[in-house]
């Protein structure tokens, strides 16, 4: 629960075709002094992305069941040196962690989710 | 498609899954609320050992300063828990939470003063009273840069003065001498007077408490006075 010493706040994009999901990981995350932005899909969740390369966000909250391009695939595109991806997925299977993993997530967490795991899960991949 | 299919393709959260949710938080309240319970006793019991390690501290350095007399052995912590005993009696204990390190330290200003004053066996002359008066205000030096040590450097300026003025450093008088500092003129002499000393016996606490009631209103506040002498007779006579 610390705000980075002197520098401006943490961005987390929270990617889910859920808005009722978004906003609790948004309120969530806010509460813990992150700033939020969302996207509704995956191709809104790559134009952001690009949109604001090289100034965050630092970390994305992505779900995977999503129309279109899915979590999957978003996780395989993003930059993994600049940007650290929790799944957050209704899917618990074995093949979906795996494909979640290979596609370079850096945590794996299930819906429904807890704050205090999704919290942890953030911080320690923004410090 | 079932209706929950439905929805969840156009990305809106079932009733079911909102509610499995709205569980999983709760969980989480829960947990929270335990960690920072736990958490709180451990800051308690943190600021309890380090207030007993300040205190031992505050009473190590009172204790240096008059190591040479063998009268005050008993005598420092008696004024702290008399004059402890009568702040909540007066009901501002709380008001003064530091005064207790000032009825400890009260006479910590007599590291500066020369050793040949302060043991002479025989009468002081009056350049020998002048340094000898100095003593609070080397004290209350000595304390006044530690923030939260503001009521005792006030204990320990003020503890000779009196309330009719005929005191020093200053000759404060009445209200102008901080509360703390006139309840702790009150028991010291108590004490003074309850103590055996080389050159007199104790004068026992009936007499003793008498002299403090006749000095009420010309050494003593009055005030201060009175809410000693209903509580003088529960007060623990030997430490």
């Amino acid at each position: 629960m610390t705000d980075r010493q002197g520098g401006a706040k943490r961005v987390v994009l929270v990617v889910d075709d859920d808005s009722a999901i978004r906003r609790v990981v948004r309120t969530v995350l806010e509460a813990d002094n992150f700033d939020v932005v969302e996207a509704a899909d995956g191709p809104a969740a790559l134009l952001l992305l690009d949109a604001i390369n090289g100034r965050g966000p630092e970390a994305v909250v992505l779900d995977i069941m999503m129309p279109g391009i899915d979590g999957i695939e978003v996780c395989r595109r993003i930059d993994h040196d600049r940007v650290k991806v929790v799944m957050l997925s209704a899917r618990d299977d074995a093949d979906t962690r795996d494909r979640a993993a290979k596609a370079g997530a850096d945590a794996y967490l299930t819906k429904p989710f807890s704050a205090i795991e999704l919290l942890d899960a953030v911080e320690k991949l923004t410090p | 498609m079932t209706e929950p299919d439905v929805l969840s393709n156009l990305g809106i959260s079932t009733p079911a899954s909102l509610e499995q949710q709205l569980d999983r938080f709760a969980l989480d309240v829960g947990e929270l609320y335990g960690r920072q319970k736990e958490r709180a006793e451990q800051l308690e019991q943190n600021l309890v050992q380090m207030r007993t390690t300040f205190l031992e501290t505050v009473r190590s350095m009172a204790y240096v300063v008059e190591a040479k007399d063998a009268y005050t052995g008993q005598h420092l912590e008696r004024c702290r828990v008399y004059g402890n005993t009568l702040m909540q009696a007066l009901g501002v204990a709380g008001d003064y939470p530091d005064a207790e390190y000032g009825f400890l330290l009260h006479d910590v200003g007599k590291v500066g003063v020369p050793e040949r004053i302060l043991n002479k066996p025989g009468p002081l002359t009056a350049a020998e009273w002048r340094v000898m008066r100095t003593h609070p205000i080397i004290g209350y030096q000595i304390l006044q840069g530690i923030p939260f040590m503001t009521t005792a450097a006030s204990i320990v300026r003020c503890h000779h003065e009196m309330w009719d003025g005929a005191g020093y450093p200053e000759g404060l008088s009445g209200e102008q001498i901080p509360l703390p500092a006139r309840v702790f003129q009150v028991v010291d002499a108590f004490d003074a007077m309850t103590t055996d000393r080389p050159y007199r016996a104790s004068l026992g606490v009936e007499r003793a408490a008498e002299e403090i009631q006749r000095m009420a209103g010309t050494q003593f506040d009055p005030e201060v006075c009175r809410i000693f002498g209903d509580l003088v007779d529960t007060l623990p006579q030997r430490l």
